[in-house]
C-alpha cells in the first residue's frame, strides 16, 4: 500500500505548492511594501519559496505568456531532462517537447483552465507524469501557468507488478482447483473402480501443486520481507548436492535423465543455512529435470574459483532464449508457457533460489545455449 | 505587418513546428506500442489524432506562405522559412508512417502474434530518438546536433536487415505466416524510412544554420542482398515442403 500513501503525499505537496506559488507571485513581484517592518519580509518569503521549490521531489515550472519559461525547479529539470539555466526564458516547447503539456499551459494561460492529466513525457527514457497545470492571478491583469508533475513511473511500475502477480497466483490456483473440481463431481456421478483410482491419484497430483505453490508463495513472501531467519552453521557443500542428488535420483531414474554430483577441489565449506541451501539445490535441480529430455543428463557441482565458492548445476535440456536469460529469475516467468504446463513447476522456484543465494551474500547467474542447455551458478 | 510582429509569428511558427515534432513522436510511440499490444482502440485513437497534425502542418505552411509574401526575408529568416516549409512534409509522412502501422494493428488483430516483438520496438525507439534530435538541433538552431544524427541510421539499417531476415525465415518455414511476416516486414521498413526522414530534417538544420546546402550521410539498405538472401530461403523451404 506505501505507493498509495505515496501518491496521497505527493498530491497533497502539490495542492500545497499550487497555494504557495500564487503567494509567491504576490510576494516577489506585486506586493511591494508599503513601509520598512513589510520590506523586511518579503525578501524572506521568496527566498524560503526558492529553497522549498529546490528541496521538493515533485517538478515545478512556471510559464508567462505566450509560453515562455520564468522558473524552473531542479526535480523538473531532471524529469524533463533539461538543463534549468537553458530553460529560462525560452519557449515551453522547446525545452519540454509535450504537445499535451504545451496545449495545457496555454489554456492556463488564455482561459485560467485548471487540469490534471497522467501525461507519459517520452525523452531519454519514458516517464508517467501526473501534471496539474494552473492558473496564476497576479493581479494585475497578467496571468502565469504553474505546472506541478510529480513523476509516477515507478509506482505506475510497481502497480503492474502488483496486478500481474495476483493475476498469475490466481490462474496458478484456479488452473488445479477446477481440475479437482471435475474430477470430483465425475467421481459423485459414479464411475468404476479403474477410472476411480486413475480421478483420486489425479486429484492428489494437483493437490500437491497447490500446496507447493502456497509453500513457494510463503516461503517467498518471507525472503523478501526480510523476515527469514537464517540459522548460520558451518555447511558442507560437497554433503549437502551428494544428499539432495541421492533424494532425487529416483525421479530423475523414471524421466530417464542421468544425475550425478561432482565435488571439485577436495570439497568446500560456506557459513550458511543448511536447509536453505538444501532448497536452492532442490529447485535448481527441479527446474534442470523439467527442462532436460530423456537421454540427457543433470549434473550438480561443487567448487572453488577465484577464491570463491561455487555451487552450480548444469543440464543438456532445451536450453534458454538470450532476450529470456535476463527474465529468469523473475516471479512467474515461463519461458515457453505451453510446454511448462505439461511440465509442471510453480514458476517461483528460480526466485527463490536467487533470494535465498543473495541473503547468503551471494549471486547466482544463468548462461545458456538454446538446444544445448544450461547452467546455473551460485557463487558464495 | 511590422518587423516585430514577423519575429513573433516567426517564432509562433518554429514552435508550432515543435508541437508538430512532439505528435509525431508521440504518435510513432503509440503505434508500436498498439502493435505490442494488438490494442485496436489505441490504434484508432492514433488514427484519429492525425486530423491534429494535419492541422498544424497546414497553420505552419499558410503561415511561412504569408511571412514569404508579405515580409520578403532575407538571409537566416528566408532559410528558416525554407527549411521549416521542407521539415514539415518530412513530418507530415512520419506521421502517415504511424498511422500505417496502426492500420496495420487493426488489421492483424484478430490473427494470433507471430513471435514476441524484440528488434522492432528496438527500431523505433532508434528511430525515434533520431526524430527528437532532429527536432532539438532545430530548436536550439544547432548544426553540430544535426551533423550528428545520422550515424544513428547505421544502426537502425542494421535492425531492419535482422528483421526482415528472421521474418523471411519464419514465412519461408510456415506459410500461414505470411500475412503476418509480410505486414511486420512493412512496419520495419516505416521505422526505417522515418530514421531517413529524420535525416532529411537535419539537412534542412544544417541549410538553415550554415547556409550551405548538404547531403548528409545516410547508410543505404542492401536489398538487393537482402531480396538475394530470402530468394534462396524461399527456395529452401520449397525443397523442405
Amino acid at each position: 500500500m506505501d505507493y498509495v500513501v505515496l501518491t496521497a503525499g505527493a498530491l497533497l505537496a502539490a495542492v500545497g505548492l499550487l497555494a504557495l506559488a500564487a503567494r509567491r507571485s504576490a510576494v516577489r513581484d506585486d506586493a511591494r511594501p508599503p513601509d520598512g517592518t513589510l520590506h523586511d519580509s518579503v525578501p524572506d518569503a521568496a527566498a524560503r519559496f526558492d529553497t522549498l521549490l529546490e528541496v521538493i521531489p515533485a517538478g515545478v515550472v512556471i510559464v508567462e505568456p505566450p509560453g515562455r519559461i520564468t522558473a524552473i525547479n531542479s526535480s523538473a529539470a531532471k524529469m524533463f531532462g533539461i538543463a534549468p539555466e537553458r530553460a529560462v526564458g525560452r519557449a515551453l516547447i522547446e525545452c519540454i517537447r509535450s504537445y499535451e503539456l504545451d496545449r495545457r499551459v496555454a489554456a492556463a494561460l488564455a482561459q485560467g483552465v485548471e487540469e490534471s492529466a497522467e501525461l507519459t513525457f517520452i525523452a531519454a527514457t519514458e516517464r508517467r507524469l501526473h501534471v496539474t497545470t494552473r492558473a496564476i492571478d497576479r493581479g494585475d491583469g497578467r496571468r502565469e501557468a504553474l505546472v506541478v508533475a510529480i513523476d509516477r513511473t515507478r509506482m505506475m511500475e510497481l502497480e503492474s507488478m502488483r496486478r500481474d502477480f495476483v493475476s498469475n497466483v490466481s490462474h496458478e490456483l484456479r488452473s488445479p482447483l477446477t481440475a479437482i473440481k471435475i474430477m470430483t463431481e465425475t467421481l459423485q456421478g459414479g464411475v468404476d473402480k479403474a477410472a476411480s483410482k486413475e480421478f483420486l491419484d489425479n486429484i492428489s497430483r494437483e493437490t500437491e501443486r497447490m500446496i507447493a505453490l502456497v509453500e513457494d508463495l510463503l516461503d517467498l513472501a518471507r525472503l523478501e520481507s526480510g523476515k527469514l531467519d537464517l540459522k548460520f552453521e558451518s555447511v558442507d557443500l560437497g554433503d549437502l548436492i551428494r544428499d539432495v542428488v541421492s533424494s532425487q535420483a529416483s525421479r530423475a531414474a523414471k524421466l530417464d535423465v542421468r544425475l550425478d554430483a561432482l565435488v571439485h577441489d577436495g570439497g568446500v565449506t560456506i557459513a550458511g543455512d543448511r536447509d536453505k541451501l538444501v532448497q536452492v539445490v532442490v529447485n535448481l535441480l527441479d527446474n534442470a529435470l523439467r527442462n532436460t529430455p530423456a537421454g540427457g543428463s543433470v549434473t550438480a557441482a561443487v567448487g572453488r574459483s577465484d577464491g570463491k565458492a561455487y555451487l552450480e548445476v548444469a543440464d543438456t535440456g532445451t536450453g534458454i532464449p538470450s532476450e529470456a536469460l535476463p527474465h529468469v529469475f523473475e516471479r512467474f516467468y515461463v519461458v515457453d508457457r505451453s510446454r511448462a504446463k505439461s511440465k509442471g513447476g510453480t514458476g517461483l522456484g528460480l526466485a527463490i533460489v536467487k533470494h535465498i543465494v543473495e541473503a547468503h551474500g551471494g549471486t547466482v547467474e544463468a548462461q545458456s545455449e538454446l538446444g544445448r542447455g544450461s547452467v546455473f551458478r551460485c557463487t558464495f | 505587418m511590422g518587423r516585430e510582429n514577423f519575429h513573433r509569428i516567426l517564432n509562433e511558427t518554429q514552435q508550432d513546428v515543435l508541437r508538430m515534432g512532439s505528435l509525431v513522436e508521440e504518435a510513432i510511440n503509440r503505434a508500436v506500442d498498439a502493435l505490442q499490444r494488438s490494442d485496436v482502440a489505441l490504434a484508432e485513437d492514433i488514427l484519429g489524432a492525425d486530423d491534429i497534425i494535419d492541422d498544424l502542418n497546414v497553420r505552419i505552411e499558410t503561415n511561412c506562405l504569408n511571412l514569404l509574401a508579405l515580409q520578403q526575408p532575407m538571409a537566416s529568416d528566408l532559410r528558416t522559412i525554407a527549411a521549416m516549409l521542407d521539415i514539415v512534409i518530412d513530418l507530415e509522412r512520419i506521421g502517415d508512417h504511424a498511422c500505417d502501422i496502426a492500420q496495420i494493428t487493426k488489421s492483424l488483430a484478430e490473427e494470433p502474434p507471430l513471435k514476441p516483438l524484440i528488434d522492432i520496438p528496438k527500431m523505433a525507439a532508434k528511430a525515434r530518438e533520431m526524430l527528437r534530435e532532429s527536432l532539438n538541433a532545430f530548436a536550439h538552431h544547432d548544426a553540430a546536433i544535426a551533423h550528428r544524427v545520422p550515424e544513428k541510421d547505421d544502426e537502425v539499417d542494421r535492425l531492419y536487415r535482422a528483421v526482415f531476415k528472421e521474418l523471411i525465415e519464419f514465412m519461408a518455414n510456415d506459410p500461414r505466416a505470411i500475412n503476418r511476416g509480410s505486414n511486420l516486414i512493412l512496419v520495419a521498413l516505416y521505422l526505417e524510412r522515418i530514421a531517413d526522414h529524420s535525416t532529411n530534417i537535419c539537412e534542412r538544420v544544417v541549410y538553415m544554420v550554415e547556409g550551405v546546402p548538404k547531403k548528409l550521410k545516410r547508410s543505404v539498405v542492401e536489398i538487393n542482398k537482402a531480396v538475394a538472401h530470402s530468394d534462396a530461403l524461399l527456395q529452401f523451404g520449397r525443397t523442405e515442403t
